[in-house]
């Protein structure tokens, strides 16, 4: 949109002809965080904001900060920069609860007009700025002497958008079989039922040198009593396996004979026995 | 004690994201969008787009605020704070909204700020300012300019100021094509337009008393002056308010007055000389209280007009026709006289002009061409509440027709009235909040009168009463049983914890508003009022504080009177007469009943009190007084701020404030003391460009502690809150030094007994202290953020134990929000410049970035538009997790907070039914399976013995 301004000007220089306002503009472009400028809500909008020098200069309207609603082209124009006793510097914002913008520094001369729009970086020293979107040169200022003012345009940019809501866990079984706790269940679960089948189908000779591998490995020997039904490898001295330890060879060997009538039963058998 | 151990335990265990899910939207807050009264001559039905037939309800209410309004269900579209712009309303604030159909734009005017906005979306098209002129009339110019697409209006403003200033605004732009200067020092009414001229009326003061109406036309096209007429009205008009109308077009191209006596109605048809003068029949015997001129307002419609005439107990009404050849008026008919009041809108349909009058019982509808009765609606009961204006739509089929209007009541509410059937109320008098509070149901106060009789008796005695009392709650026991599987149906089906009604979530809550009326919101439907009563006196007051009972509420207004009401009913049970007028109202509790005592304007209670309280108060000379509640003669203590200060703010901790842990534990297991003292108050005291504040301690009115910041900005909203041993304050600082920062600021300091971890400073452990002698100072840690913009108000969550983290709640006028800022997050303690170590780290402590962005999942408003807020508060509830809030001031926000997630609730991600199915599955895995593994282990024993 073009800023229409000369009746305002008019008006202006009526009272007081040497008055140079003018004119900043700032365009919301669409972007990846923002497709449609044009959806923004009709609250947001744009301040400019600084201390209030003390003198008078600052008519009511302008008490402190100035404010610029969003156009229907999706920009915020400043028609009338103040003019004041001495040349100012704004903060420019963009308000809009849902998008975060970068905020810019706007640095206005005594007679309202713009010297110089830059980034500025939040937290920093004022005189750290940051990227340079429009400054007055010096050819440009006696210009501007004849033609008396001058519509500025800068992109803003849309930094973030913020997430109002909580997503919700959704059930789904998928995130069911990440769980670990799910996963041993289930490989315990294959190896209770898979195991018997696949010795079933082991020939003999197989079958006969796979027990005896079994009877000198204490882990299998656990997976085997833990098939044969007790589910508690109660003969399996698990902190003398982890601790390097040879196992004793009644250990192993008695394990499928021992009475499992029970399972607690089977347990604290296993145990007297380990301390005997 | 254990409890709080485990509770502080869970809270802290809990992660701490805070947001509500999108599915509790609705579910567990409520928001009415206000736009405030809407005003009489700015409030119309329009069609934003040339392509829908749908229209909206647009107004420009008495608030300055622009809206769109969905005639449908009531919802806000959009609206625009117009007030924001506009020089600051000095209460004759003139404000106008002007729209023409198809065009998709609106153009209003505020005092001396003009702007232009599009229908359907609310965005800005122009605006334009005119330094020390107001806006007296604003019409749109409608003329036939075929190569403007899409169409565009012009506007034609006239100003008042120290001349009056005719002036045609670009309909694109805002731009002036031409003015029209008029410095002869005549009073400005209005401008009508025609396609060939506009009409600017204007009132010359004649020698003798009185005025004459002028009317000068203009050419649209340059402004330049054509013709002028005078009419020789001096003896009837006697002020601007005595022209009751003048027509903005063609459909309506009149003046009209009446005579001083109103026995005559004078209408001039404008651009002639002529004056018609028509008797007014009052048969009544009453005077009339008021003549009101209905006139369709499009371009094509028949140039038919209704007056109406009220009198303090009848209603009738006139409709005129206007023969535009000849400038004739004549009268056609006359509607009934009615008792009682009744309001009268116009609508059109093509060329023809309907005329809907609403009264208290009926809803009617006459074409303007003949007096025979279109339609008639009987309102349901209860007989409707009186309305002030009404705007309408009327649909024509055939024969029949369809009517919706849009009653603004003087009750300040809104009501669309579809064929005589309510459609929806928009409460627009809660706009006007000025206090609220939550009501205390007396469901409750049964069982603790009980418990006290038991406390009263003999040993004996109270286990009989006990006993009894518990047989007789048996008689309950079959209802409850009977209802037992539908609760526990429906709360598996639902999937959703619903009955939370008997923790204190669902408490309604007493609004009382500034023109006199008290409303009662349900919490459990939505905040839709349960009641509304008009308690006070006149018709405005200005409320200071709602203090609720078990089952009542006391309104104390600012003159020193108060209304007690009935909370269930809104019934008023007593009234008290005004006394002397108060700056506030202070509550001093000795023991048992809480006692209120107002405090003057000069800062001095109104009475003493038995007890042991103390109060701080503001004088209006800027100095903070101290009072014991026994004393209410001379203050213990007066604080004046530095010379050139002025104390702006105070304010102290709030009355329920539970701390549940007294110290912090460090990351090594050591202790860091809390500075925890009852008595704190903060006081914001300002200067030109600076701003200080004060820690007092309110029994001896010692200064704890200060600091002063310089280049703020006085002008724009400093906000502060205490709470536990910490408080915040937020304010606009400028760079004063180079290596400063410009922005918002939220400075956060907190209180601790000692800098030394372990170590409780003078006091130690002592159980008592004195404020007057010996008060040891609180080592402050402070640390300030800038925040990216304003806060207009800050407030504390609160809950039964203080255990759940605290958030700061802070209103954020610009964003129309209100954020809630974990403490963890404003911790004074975080590591500057540097990572934290483990210690720190194991403490929660992470490290110091000076800028504080609002992350959106702080937003307790989430997506809404909560504009206008001038209070936020907050209760606690009898769970521990949860805090109620409740704001207002402008629109109206309610809310419950969870600081550390809902951790004694099931929430609704909690599937009750996703348990059942698992234990279920459990159980038929192990039915299958135990015969398996019996069957085999049998087998084994054999097998292996064989």
């Amino acid at each position: 949109m073009h800023i229409s301004f000369s009746s305002v000007l008019a008006f202006f220089a009526l009272s007081a002809p040497a008055l140079a306002t003018s004119a900043l503009t700032i365009t919301i472009p669409p972007s990846s965080l923002l497709p449609n400028p044009n959806a923004l809500p009709a609250g947001t909008h744009a301040t400019l904001t600084t201390l209030p020098s003390s003198e008078a200069a600052f008519t009511s309207q302008t008490r402190g900060h100035l404010a610029a609603p969003l156009t229907r082209s999706a920009t915020f124009s400043f028609h009338r920069l103040p003019p004041s006793t001495k040349p100012e510097s704004y903060l420019l914002e963009i308000r809009s609860p849902e998008y975060i913008f970068t905020p810019y520094r706007v640095d206005i001369a005594a007679d309202g007009s713009l010297l110089g729009v830059w980034e500025t970086i939040r937290g920093n020293p004022w005189d750290n700025r940051g990227a340079e979107k429009f400054v007055l040169a010096d050819a440009d200022a006696d210009a501007d002497a004849n033609s008396a003012i001058r519509d500025v345009n800068i992109e803003a940019k849309v930094l973030a958008k913020r997430g109002f809501f909580e997503e919700r866990s959704k059930f789904s079984p998928l995130a069911l079989f990440k769980n670990p706790m799910i996963l041993i269940a289930l490989v315990a679960l294959g190896f209770t039922f898979g195991m018997p089948k696949l010795m079933e189908n082991m020939d003999p000779e197989m079958r006969a040198e796979f027990e005896k591998q079994s009877r000198t490995s204490p882990i299998t020997g656990a997976t085997r009593s833990a098939m044969s039904g007790g589910g508690a490898p109660g003969n399996f001295d698990l902190a003398g396996w982890m601790a390097g330890a040879t196992p004793r060879p009644t250990a192993g060997a008695d394990a499928p004979i021992s009475p499992p009538a029970t399972i607690s039963g089977g347990e604290s058998g296993g145990t007297t026995r380990r301390r005997g | 004690m254990w409890l709080q151990a485990t509770l502080l335990l869970l809270a802290s265990c809990v992660p701490s994201s805070l947001a509500i899910y999108a599915d509790e939207v609705n579910h567990v807050d409520y928001h009415h969008a206000l736009l405030g009264f809407p005003s009489a001559q700015s409030t119309f039905f329009l069609k934003p787009s040339p392509s829908s037939n749908a229209s909206l309800l647009y107004t420009l209410s008495e608030k300055s605020l622009l809206g769109a309004v969905n005639p449908k269900d009531g919802s806000l579209v959009w609206r625009q704070n117009l007030s924001r712009s506009a020089l600051p309303a000095d209460g004759n604030a003139h404000t106008l909204l002007r729209a023409s159909e198809g065009t998709n734009a609106l153009v209003s005017a505020a005092g001396d700020y003009l702007s232009s906005w599009t229908a359907l979306d609310g965005k800005l098209i122009w605006e334009n300012w005119f330094v020390d002129e107001t806006v007296a009339d604003l019409e749109l110019l409608e003329l036939e300019d075929a190569s403007a697409s899409p169409p565009t209006k012009d506007t034609v403003a006239l100003f008042g100021g120290k001349a009056a200033v005719v002036r045609r605004l670009d309909g694109d732009s805002g731009k002036t094509k031409w003015e029209h200067l008029d410095e002869s020092g005549d009073i400005p009414i209005q401008i009508s337009s025609s396609s060939t001229e506009v009409f600017y009326v204007s009132l010359q003061s004649s020698a003798r008393k009185g005025y004459r109406i002028k009317v000068t036309s203009l050419d649209p096209l340059t402004g330049q002056q054509n013709q002028q007429q005078v009419l020789s009205s001096e003896s009837d008009v006697s002020s601007a308010d005595s022209v009751l109308f003048v027509g903005a077009n063609t459909a309506a191209p009149l003046i009209t007055w009446a005579d001083q006596s109103r026995k005559a109605l004078k209408v001039n048809v404008i651009g002639t000389k002529q004056v018609h003068t028509f008797d007014i029949e009052n048969t009544s015997g009453e005077s009339i209280s008021s003549i009101t001129i209905h006139a369709p307002k499009k371009l094509e419609s028949l140039p038919h007009f209704l007056v109406h005439y009220e009198t303090d107990s009848t209603t009738w009404a006139e409709v005129y026709h206007i023969d535009l050849k000849s400038a004739s008026v004549s009268k056609a008919y006359e509607l009934p006289r009615l008792e009682g009041w009744s309001v009268f809108s116009t609508s059109n349909k093509d060329a023809n002009v309907y005329f809907t009058r609403i009264t208290q019982s009926e809803t009617t509808v006459v074409s303007s061409a003949s007096h025979g009765i279109l339609g008639r609606w009987t309102h349901q009961a209860p007989p409707m509440e009186q309305a002030l204006h009404s705007v309408s739509e009327v649909v024509a089929r055939g024969d029949t027709v369809a009517v919706r209007s849009a009653a603004a009541l003087i009750s300040g509410d809104w009501q669309l009235i579809r064929n005589g059937q309510t459609e929806w109320t928009r409460y627009e008098a809660l706009a006007g909040a000025l206090a609220a509070a939550w009501v205390e149901e007396d469901i409750q106060e049964d069982l603790a009168h009980q418990l006290q009789v038991e406390g009263h008796e003999t040993l004996y005695g109270a286990y009989m009463h006990r006993v009894k009392r518990h047989a007789r709650d048996l008689q309950h026991l079959p209802e409850w049983l009977k209802e037992l599987p539908k609760r526990i149906l429906t709360s598996i089906l639902t999937d959703e914890v619903s009955n939370l009604d008997g923790f204190g979530i669902v408490r309604p809550v007493v609004v009382a508003t500034e023109n006199g009326r008290v409303y009662s919101l349900d919490a459990g439907n939505h905040g839709a009022v349960s009641w509304k009563v008009k308690a006070a006196e006149t018709e405005s007051w200005n409320v200071k504080a709602i203090l609720t009972q078990p089952g009542s509420a006391t309104i104390y207004v600012d003159d020193g009177s108060s209304v007690t009401l009935d909370v269930t009913s809104g019934e008023v049970l007593n009234r008290s007469p005004a006394t002397v007028k108060i700056r506030s109202v202070a509550v001093a509790s000795d023991g048992t009943t809480p006692v209120t005592v107002g405090i003057q304007e000069n800062g001095v209670p109104t009475e003493s009190v038995d007890g042991q309280g103390f109060f701080v108060t503001l004088s209006d000379d800027g100095s903070v007084l101290g009072w014991f509640a026994r004393d209410n003669q001379n203050p213990a203590w007066q604080f004046r701020p530095a010379p050139g200060e002025k104390i702006i703010h105070a304010t102290a901790r709030p009355p329920h404030d539970p701390i549940a842990s007294i110290g912090k534990v460090l990351g090594d297991r050591s202790v860091l003391y809390k500075y925890i003292s009852p008595n704190l108050a903060l006081i914001t005291a300002v200067g030109d460009n600076s701003a200080t504040f004060y820690l007092l301690d309110a029994i001896s009115g010692r200064i704890l502690h200060t600091s002063a910041h310089q280049g703020v900005d006085t002008t724009q909203p400093i906000a502060s809150v205490i709470s536990e041993n910490w408080f915040a304050y937020s304010f606009w600082g400028d760079v004063v030094d180079p290596t400063d920062a410009k922005g918002y600021q939220l400075v956060i300091s907190e209180l601790y007994e000692s800098s030394i971890p372990n170590d409780r400073g003078p006091l130690d452990s002592a159980s008592n202290y004195s404020s007057i002698t010996d008060l040891p100072l609180p080592h402050v840690i402070a640390q300030a953020f800038l925040i990216p913009e304003p806060i207009s108000h800050m407030a504390v969550t609160q809950t039964r134990q203080g255990i759940t983290v605290r958030h700061l709640l802070c209103t954020l006028p610009f964003s129309n929000a209100i954020v809630g800022i974990p403490r963890p997050v404003l911790d004074a303690r975080r590591p500057v410049g540097r990572d934290p170590t483990s210690l720190e780290a194991e403490e929660g402590l992470f490290k110091y970035n000076p800028f504080l962005q609002f992350e959106g999942k702080w937003f307790l408003t989430h997506s809404r538009d909560v504009a206008g807020i001038k209070t936020v508060l907050s209760t606690p509830t009898l769970l521990e997790s949860t805090s109620l809030i409740f704001a207002f001031g402008g629109d109206i926000f309610a809310t419950r907070a969870t600081p550390s997630q809902s951790f004694d609730v099931l929430g609704k991600g909690f599937s009750k039914l996703q348990l059942l199915m698992t234990i279920v599955a459990l159980s038929i895995g192990v039915a299958v399976l135990a015969p398996m593994v019996r069957k085999k282990q049998i087998n084994q024993i054999w097998k292996a013995s064989s």
